[in-house]
């Protein structure tokens, strides 16, 4: 893609929170339909592509799973015309107040994130402390009899922080945990026009990853891949991170996870192609739970080998997460290698020992 | 209906002993099913209809089980120490009854209150079924037991220890009942284990690969003094749900939930849960997934002995799942 920034940027201005991710699926089928034999939807909502390979059939199949709902929140309760909140997938209370939002109500109403005065507060609740979300509301600035029509529980709440470009080749904004990832699989599956591959690609957009792992569960048990690779994001180095083994350079290439969500043979060949093809990366140590639709994928049917690749995100379930378009390109442009590189015979390579 | 609600709710059920209250089911639906099956896991399964043209192959899930407790030690004096199945919490439990699945009745009690300000953890409670030794104990390890509380019906409210999710089976029981004729092939599972992490509800779903699923089940209300910041409230209908902590309606689901109750003339309410989950959970994940949703029964004090629904709820749920199952499916 000429400009991944452009298309990035799209793809965090449109809403598509778990469970409605609508929007952004249709921007994101749109971008890969040329690239692709076949698009469908899941039942759950995830986008699946399929791009054959060129290999004798039956070919083996690969399915890289980037999740594309994003985080953000919905109305509980509507209380005088000013409406509180939720969470839809993890967000932090924190940074929620003076946030400008978008109501999606009957219509998408401005508004924005209020929190009540402290003597309005429960006393155990003080003046410096983070408030709680049941405590914050939303002001769409309308006379409450308006509000009551336009607005029911259950409809959508998204940040409106527009995209903001910094120096650095760096993008600041909400979503880009995961549509950073969809960026870079897209990077990948345009790198393909020009490369020859043996087995299939199956790119797909998952659902409810930030919820329930929802696609991760379902969208294999169809496409029953025989690899399968989460691309997702991970903490990047920043102001109290710097030092932290747990947290990973900003523009410093993608992150190959290890641990028990992945096969250590996947692991190996990730490893040692982006050693020998010189793409700058950092291994991230996942001992439990990888927190990617990986964790899923591993166990749907009989059992999947799975694999992570991660970029690094700073400011993470917030409306100003900060990527690296560079480590977008490197992470495309691995998975590229990667799906180049499999032979037909690639998972004799990877068998367990006996 | 209420004779019905009494006799689901009064059985005892804990998570994995269902055996009883599935008896008393299969018993109630016999007449109206077209086939009925025990799975492996000990979900009825109850057919009605088969599929034809425009229909769907349903499944709608309602919960035999119930929490309860399950007996881990006995005392040389007789005292039965438990720990729970299921979201137990340890302030309901002082002063309760419990009946064990063999019959044996017993009363929680606990050790000496250090203070009044701290409710004691489960390690502190006993059950004391009336025995003076270990060897006169009718009670061994191992053995389960449920909350007792006898049904109680104050007129247009109900409440009793099971009415999460016994309303539910009612529920299911008198849609069944009603619903005629359906182009739909509906699978009503009267699932096992939800308590404990939508186990049965899962493998019904599996075995029966539905087009469209729903569980019914119990909500909480935020309509008592100082209670939970929520929109539900006791008594302004049957609720849709958008979301719970553990799943996410199918917002296609939600809108013709909503559209269908809005034709019918039932009263209904949109709830946004922010704690548990339902059955709904398990079977949106079945294999390539499944679309789905939950209509819920507003109930006060949930997981506490003594569960309480509004009459009127309960009868406007069973017109809306009848409605919704009698006629074809507009998910666009």
């Amino acid at each position: 893609m000429d400009n991944i920034k452009d298309f990035l940027k799209q793809l965090i201005s449109l809403p598509g929170l778990s469970g409605y991710e609508a929007p952004v699926r249709e921007a994101i089928a749109e971008a890969w339909r040329p690239w692709v034999d076949e698009i469908t939807v899941s039942p759950l909502g995830s986008l699946h592509a399929l791009r054959r390979g060129q290999g004798p059939e039956p070919r083996p199949r690969l399915l890289i799973a980037t999740h594309m709902d994003a985080i953000g929140m919905m109305v509980s309760q509507i209380v005088d015309g000013f409406i509180r909140i939720t969470e839809v997938g993890g967000v932090d209370a924190r940074i929620l107040p003076g946030q400008p939002v978008i109501v999606h109500g009957r219509r998408d109403l401005p508004g924005v994130i209020l929190q009540p005065a402290p003597r309005l507060l429960p006393p155990h609740l003080g003046e410096k402390s983070a408030i709680d979300m049941e405590y914050l509301f939303v002001d769409t600035g309308l006379p409450a009899e308006e509000v009551n029509a336009l607005v029911r529980v259950g409809d959508l709440v998204s940040f409106a922080q527009p995209p903001l470009e910094l120096t650095g080749e760096t993008l600041a904004g909400h979503s880009l945990d995961n549509r950073a990832s969809v960026a870079a699989l897209t990077v990948c599956l345009e790198e393909l026009q020009r490369r020859q591959h043996v087995w299939d690609v199956w790119a797909v957009a998952t659902a409810q990853e930030e919820e329930t792992l929802g696609g991760g569960f379902t969208s294999p048990f169809s496409v029953r891949p025989d690899l399968a690779i989460a691309v997702d994001v991970t903490f990047a180095r920043g102001p109290g991170v710097n030092s932290d083994y747990r947290a990973f350079g900003l523009g410093k290439g993608p992150v190959l996870g290890w641990g028990p969500n992945i096969h250590p043979a996947l692991f190996k060949v990730f490893k040692n192609l982006a050693e020998r093809l010189d793409i700058p990366h950092a291994v991230e140590v996942m001992p439990r739970h990888s927190g990617t639709d990986a964790f899923a994928m591993q166990v749907v049917a009989e059992g999947i080998p799975t694999m992570v690749v991660s970029l690094p995100l700073r400011y993470m379930h917030t409306p100003v997460e900060v990527i690296s378009l560079k480590d977008i390109q490197r992470a495309g442009h691995l998975l590229a290698e990667f799906i180049t590189s499999l032979e037909a015979d690639f998972l004799e390579k990877i068998r367990w020992e006996d | 209906m209420k004779d019905l609600i009494r006799k689901l709710v009064e059985a005892i059920g804990p998570s994995g002993y269902e055996q009883a209250i599935r008896e008393l089911i299969k018993e109630e639906v016999a007449p109206y099913a077209d086939e009925i099956r025990v799975d492996a896991m000990g979900n009825l399964i109850v057919r009605k209809g088969q599929k034809r043209e425009g229909g769907l192959r349903i499944m709608t899930a309602a919960h035999m089980d119930e929490i309860g407790v399950i007996a881990t030690h006995i005392e040389e004096d007789g005292f039965v120490r438990f720990t729970t199945i299921g979201g137990v919490r340890p302030h309901t439990c002082l002063g309760g009854r419990v009946q064990f699945v063999n019959g044996v009745r017993g009363v929680i009690g606990g050790e000496k209150l250090d203070s009044m300000e701290r409710v004691h953890s489960f390690d502190r409670l006993f059950i004391d079924v009336g025995a003076t030794s270990k060897e006169d104990c009718p009670v061994k390890v191992g053995d389960v037991a449920a909350f007792e509380r006898p049904f109680l019906d104050l007129g247009k409210r109900l409440v009793a220890k099971s009415m999460d999710d016994r309303i539910a089976c009612a529920v299911q029981i008198e849609a069944l009942r009603r619903l005629q004729t359906t182009p739909h092939e509906v699978y009503f599972v009267f699932s096992t284990q939800e308590e404990v992490g939508t186990r049965g509800a899962a493998t019904a779903a599996f075995g029966i690969d539905p087009e469209l699923g729903l569980s019914v089940d119990v909500t909480l209300t935020g309509d008592t003094p100082k209670g939970m910041k929520m929109a539900v409230a006791l008594g302004k209908g049957p609720a849709i749900k958008v979301r719970d902590s553990g799943m996410l309606a199918d917002p296609r689901v939600v809108r013709w939930m909503v559209e269908m109750a809005e034709k019918a003339h039932i009263p209904y309410q949109l709830e946004v849960l922010e704690a548990g989950s339902t059955d709904a959970r398990a079977i949106q994940l079945t294999r390539a997934g499944v679309i789905s949703g939950c209509l819920s029964i507003p109930c006060r004090y949930i997981h506490s002995p003594s569960e309480m629904v509004d009459y009127d709820d309960v009868q406007n749920a069973v017109s809306l799942l009848v409605a919704l199952l009698s006629q074809p499916v507009n998910l666009a």
